[in-house]
C-alpha cells in the first residue's frame, strides 16, 4: 500500500492448504515454506509451518482434510523470484517412523483474486534395489536436506 | 478509510455422518479492522433434511466493516454440531475460510475436521458420543500451535458469500 515509493509493490496471500489426496497413506502432516527470489522479503504472516496430522475421514470419501491457513505478505520491486510454495507431505511407515511422502511446489498465482491451485506430489527414489530395501527395513527414506530444492530448476538432472 | 461489505449465507452442510446439524460461525479479524454493523458471530438453527443428505441453514450474513489496513483479512470459522434425539450436542467439525477479497459473488465451500483422540477414546465415542474437542478455538484459524494435534477429515460446509469493496483503489490495491 506504499503508493508513494511506485516501483514496490506489496503481494498479500491469503488462503489454505486445503487438503490432499494420498490413496496409498494416512496419518499425514505437512510442511510448507515460501522460496522467492533476491528482490522480494516478506513483510508479515509466517514464512514456514506445520500441520496438524490428519487421517482419513470414515464416511467421507478418502480425503484428507488440513484447512491449514496461509497468510503472508511479500514486498518486491521485481517479478523475477515470484514466490513460489513448496510443500512437503510427511507420514508413518509400516514401523512407525516419520518418512517424506511427498515434495510438490507451485507458483503464488499472479492474477488478483480467489484461486485453487492442485499440486502434483513426488518423492525422490534409490537406483538401487539393496537400497530401497533397507531403506524400507530402517525406515529412512532419501529425502533432500533442503525442501527448496524442489522450486529451483538446477540440478535437476 | 477502505470499506468492505460482506452480504451472503451460510447455506448448508454435506458429507457428514449424521445430519441433524448446527453451526456456530464467527469471523476474525485483524488489529486494522473495525465492525460498523452486522453480528459477526452466531449459530444456525439445527436442520434434520427430510430427503438427501444436505442440511440446509440458509442464515444470513450481513457485515460492514472498515479497515486502514490489509492485514488481517477476515476470516470465517465455524463449528458443526450434531444434536440427537436425545438433546445431545457433539461436536462434528472445525472449519475455517478467508473471506473472498475480490468484488463479486463467490460460492465457497469450506471443509471441516475433527480432532481425534486416542484408540480408547475413538471406541468409546462410536458408543456413546462426544469426543475430545479444542479447549481455544482460535487454532482452528490459526497455524501456530497446530503440529501437536491429530485429526480427521469431516464434511464440507457450503456457503455464498457477496463481497462489495469501497475505496481500496485510493490505497494502492488492485483487485
Amino acid at each position: 500500500m506504499a503508493i508513494n515509493n511506485p516501483s514496490v509493490f506489496l503481494l498479500m496471500i491469503n488462503g489454505q492448504i486445503e487438503g490432499a489426496n494420498f490413496p496409498e497413506y494416512d496419518d499425514l502432516y505437512c510442511k510448507y515454506c515460501f522460496v522467492y527470489g533476491h528482490d522480494w522479503a516478506p513483510t508479515s504472516g509466517l514464512e514456514e509451518g506445520i500441520s496438524q496430522i490428519t487421517s482419513k475421514g470414515r464416511d467421507s470419501p478418502q480425503r484428507m482434510i488440513w484447512n491449514f491457513p496461509l497468510e503472508i505478505t511479500f514486498k518486491s520491486t521485481n517479478p523475477l523470484g515470484w514466490p513460489q510454495i513448496v510443500v512437503s507431505v510427511y507420514g508413518p511407515d509400516t514401523f512407525g517412523n516419520d518418512v517424506v511422502r511427498g515434495y510438490g511446489a507451485t507458483h503464488i498465482p499472479f492474477t488478483p483474486g480467489q484461486h485453487t491451485r492442485t499440486i502434483p506430489m513426488f518423492v525422490p527414489e534409490s537406483t538401487s534395489r539393496l537400497q530401497k530395501f533397507t531403506s524400507w527395513l530402517l525406515g529412512r527414506r532419501p529425502e533432500f536436506t533442503d525442501p527448496k530444492v524442489v522450486a529451483q530448476g538446477e540440478g535437476r538432472e | 478509510m477502505a470499506e468492505l461489505h460482506i452480504i451472503g449465507q451460510i447455506v448448508g452442510a454435506s458429507g457428514f455422518p449424521q445430519s441433524s446439524l448446527f453451526c456456530k460461525w464467527g469471523i476474525h479479524t485483524g488489529g486494522a479492522w473495525r465492525l460498523l454493523s452486522g453480528l459477526k458471530e452466531g449459530q444456525t438453527q439445527v436442520d434434520l433434511p427430510q430427503t438427501g443428505d444436505m442440511a440446509y441453514w440458509s442464515h444470513p450474513i450481513d457485515l460492514h466493516y472498515t479497515t486502514k489496513g490489509l492485514q488481517g483479512w477476515p476470516k470465517l470459522h465455524l463449528q458443526v454440531w450434531h444434536q440427537d434425539s436425545f438433546g445431545r450436542c457433539q461436536l462434528y467439525g472445525y472449519g475455517y475460510c478467508h473471506v473472498p477479497s475480490s468484488p463479486g459473488h463467490h460460492h465457497v465451500r469450506c471443509v471441516t475436521w475433527r480432532p481425534l483422540g486416542s484408540w480408547q477414546e475413538q471406541i468409546a465415542q462410536t458408543f456413546v458420543g462426544g469426543g475430545p474437542q479444542l479447549r481455544s478455538p482460535d487454532l482452528v484459524y490459526s497455524g501456530a500451535d497446530r503440529y501437536r494435534l491429530h485429526t480427521v477429515a469431516m464434511g464440507t460446509v457450503e456457503l455464498e458469500l457477496g463481497i462489495i469493496m469501497r475505496h481500496f483503489d485510493r490505497y494502492g490495491v488492485e483487485s
